[in-house]
């Protein structure tokens, strides 16, 4: 009895919980295909357009900025599959003097919120005179603390013997990280991937701070600029433009969630 | 052609391997037995290059290869959990070693026939490990030492997996593969069935050091110590302290007569072919030894029985 009032609120919970979560998305939708007369009034029959998104992609250079995200993202995972995996690896199987302490340092880092370190940051991409490029709003997350962690973890769960039989077979030391442990570690590179798009395609509060022109200015901050009050505020078309924001990464993550399923019931399976 | 001299391996201040010295012939089949943590498994490692001997060298075809790294070596292993990539399908794990070292394309597929038809795998070359049987699994992991045309083929414990009925086919397996193909082969067991029915020789360790090294008769039947002869033979064989010696006999010497040592049941324990009979030989109040005997057949002894025993003077071992 308990136990199925239990399933029963708990079910209801997530229920509430996922509607909360997607009303704005929702709204977005709402406001971006109808009249801006309509932006703030539901009406069930109300006009449908596209205006919106044309006046928006008119307004600001979404391409431009959507470059730039794609460029920044794909800049910040590739060198953090590089280095959490390296990293990952010599925590997991190397003997080194001083390896725990490696690892305690790398578990505090994270602790320690980024937006601390932005004005240090800052002074660092300054003396390197990167303020206002790729390189510069990657920079300070070439590294991730926590993909190192998850990626350490599951190299551990590697059995020793295939890394020994990997080593009679004569395969050199990166050989077997990138024949044995890359492809066993696959979902875990997949879930980390996935958290590291989503985070960075996103992050905003960096990026505003250390772009200054279209070159660099990522998606986040375009819409940002975009949408400012100053500039007057029309729900429309910036709903449109967030949209336009989102919706690549709103594919990817709809087409790679099967896929992302899909390997761990196969890990787990294996 | 492999010749170890002097191996020693410490953990700590304990020492697993303990001056180990044996080598192995052309085409020879050498077991590495004894109980678990004697020392034999980290023994194989270090011939493989997996782990650093405290002391020692190991020879191959004359060359000292103590320092070379596994990969350099170039011999072929088999583990204990068989080792497959989970990721690969059989046919690239089985070519796994080839590709690693660039061998041409078409000597890797001139190999890969003839070692999957060795092994019988010819239906399965494109699935996962995953949907093999233990046994599957196992003729893979074999098919990739074979394929690798190795000088010294390592095998940890290869059959230690598989149920009672599957080891003992693939143990006459193994063993005629090898025969055939002339491998050299150390093969790491606790399982001195194992080792008396495959290896031309056995080394016998116990505690990190080697208790005796002899083809399997002549550990069955010239024993040196007290501990291979308890080692080799089931039941293990029977110890009667008499003054300040030990006399060994195996329970299979020991026969039930009518005149004879008389002893007392204690037990019977029906196995099918035989039964073995726990008795009690000496003395009733005095010093008495227990010792198990070999019955053939059905025994029915009640216990407390009274028995005559005898034995042949030629079976009598003492140490």
């Amino acid at each position: 009895m308990d136990s199925i009032w239990f399933q029963r609120i708990s079910k209801f919970s997530a229920y509430l919980l996922a509607i909360v979560w997607v009303l704005p998305l929702l709204y977005a939708f709402w406001a971006a295909f109808h009249p801006p007369e309509y932006a703030t009034k539901f009406a069930l029959f109300a006009p449908l357009t596209t205006e919106n998104f044309v006046s928006a992609w008119d307004q600001a250079p979404f391409f431009r900025y959507m470059l730039n995200t794609v460029i920044i993202t794909t800049i910040i995972l590739f060198s953090q599959l590089v280095v959490c995996t390296l990293a990952g690896y010599a925590l997991a199987r190397e003997k080194f003097v001083g390896r725990g302490f490696a690892f305690a340092l790398v578990l505090t880092q994270l602790m320690v919120m980024p937006e601390v370190l932005i004005v240090e940051n800052y002074r660092t991409l300054t003396g390197l005179d990167l303020v206002d490029t790729h390189l510069g709003v990657g920079l300070p997350y070439l590294a991730s603390a926590f993909g190192i962690f998850l990626l350490r973890q599951t190299f551990k769960t590697v059995p020793q013997e295939l890394e020994d039989a990997a080593r009679v077979e004569g395969l050199s030391g990166l050989g077997i990280i990138w024949k044995v442990f890359v492809p066993l570690a696959f979902p875990t590179y997949l879930a980390f991937s996935l958290v590291s798009v989503s985070y960075h395609w996103n992050n905003f509060l960096w990026p505003l701070v250390v772009t200054n022109t279209e070159a660099s200015r990522p998606l986040t901050v375009g819409m940002a600029i975009f949408g400012a009050p100053e500039s007057g505020v029309d729900w429309s078309v910036i709903s449109a433009g967030t949209l336009i924001a989102i919706g690549p990464l709103l594919i990817l993550f709809l087409v790679f969630q099967r896929k992302f399923i899909q390997s761990f019931m196969h890990a787990g399976i294996k | 052609m492999l010749k170890v001299e002097g191996l020693t391996r410490r953990y700590g201040d304990q020492t697993v391997v303990d001056d180990l010295s044996f080598s192995v012939n052309e085409g020879e089949f050498v077991a590495l037995l004894g109980p678990s943590g004697c020392g034999k498994s980290t023994s194989l490692k270090m011939i493989a290059g997996l782990e650093t001997p405290d002391a020692g060298s190991i020879e191959l075809e004359g060359k000292d290869i103590t320092d070379l790294t596994p990969g350099q070596r170039k011999l072929a292993m088999v583990f204990q959990s068989y080792a497959l990539f989970p990721h690969l399908k059989v046919v690239d794990n089985i070519l796994f070693g080839l590709q690693a070292r660039k061998v041409a394309k078409d000597e890797q597929q001139r190999r890969l026939d003839s070692v999957v038809e060795l092994v019988g795998l010819q239906d399965h070359l494109q699935k996962k490990p995953g949907q093999l049987s233990g046994g599957q699994c196992q003729r893979v992991a074999l098919a990739r030492a074979v394929v690798a045309e190795a000088r010294l083929c390592l095998m940890d414990e290869p059959l230690s997996n598989l149920d009672a009925k599957l080891r003992n086919e693939m143990r006459t397996e193994i063993r005629s593969l090898q025969q055939r193909l002339g491998m050299s082969v150390i093969y790491v067991t606790h399982d001195q069935v194992e080792a008396m029915s495959m290896a031309d020789r056995i080394v016998l360790m116990n505690d990190g050091k080697i208790e005796q090294i002899d083809v399997p008769e002549g550990l069955y039947n010239k024993p040196k110590t007290v501990f291979t002869a308890q080692f080799i033979g089931n039941p293990a064989m029977n110890i009667i302290h008499s003054d300040n010696q030990c006399l060994g006999i195996r329970p299979e010497h020991i026969e039930i007569v009518e005149e004879g040592r008389p002893a007392r049941v204690i037990s019977c324990d029906y196995h099918g072919a035989d039964t073995i009979v726990l008795a009690e030989i000496g003395e009733q109040g005095g010093t008495t030894e227990i010792i198990k005997i070999r019955y053939p057949g059905h025994a029915m002894f009640a216990a407390q029985q009274s028995i005559s025993v005898h034995w042949k003077l030629e079976y009598e071992h003492r140490f």
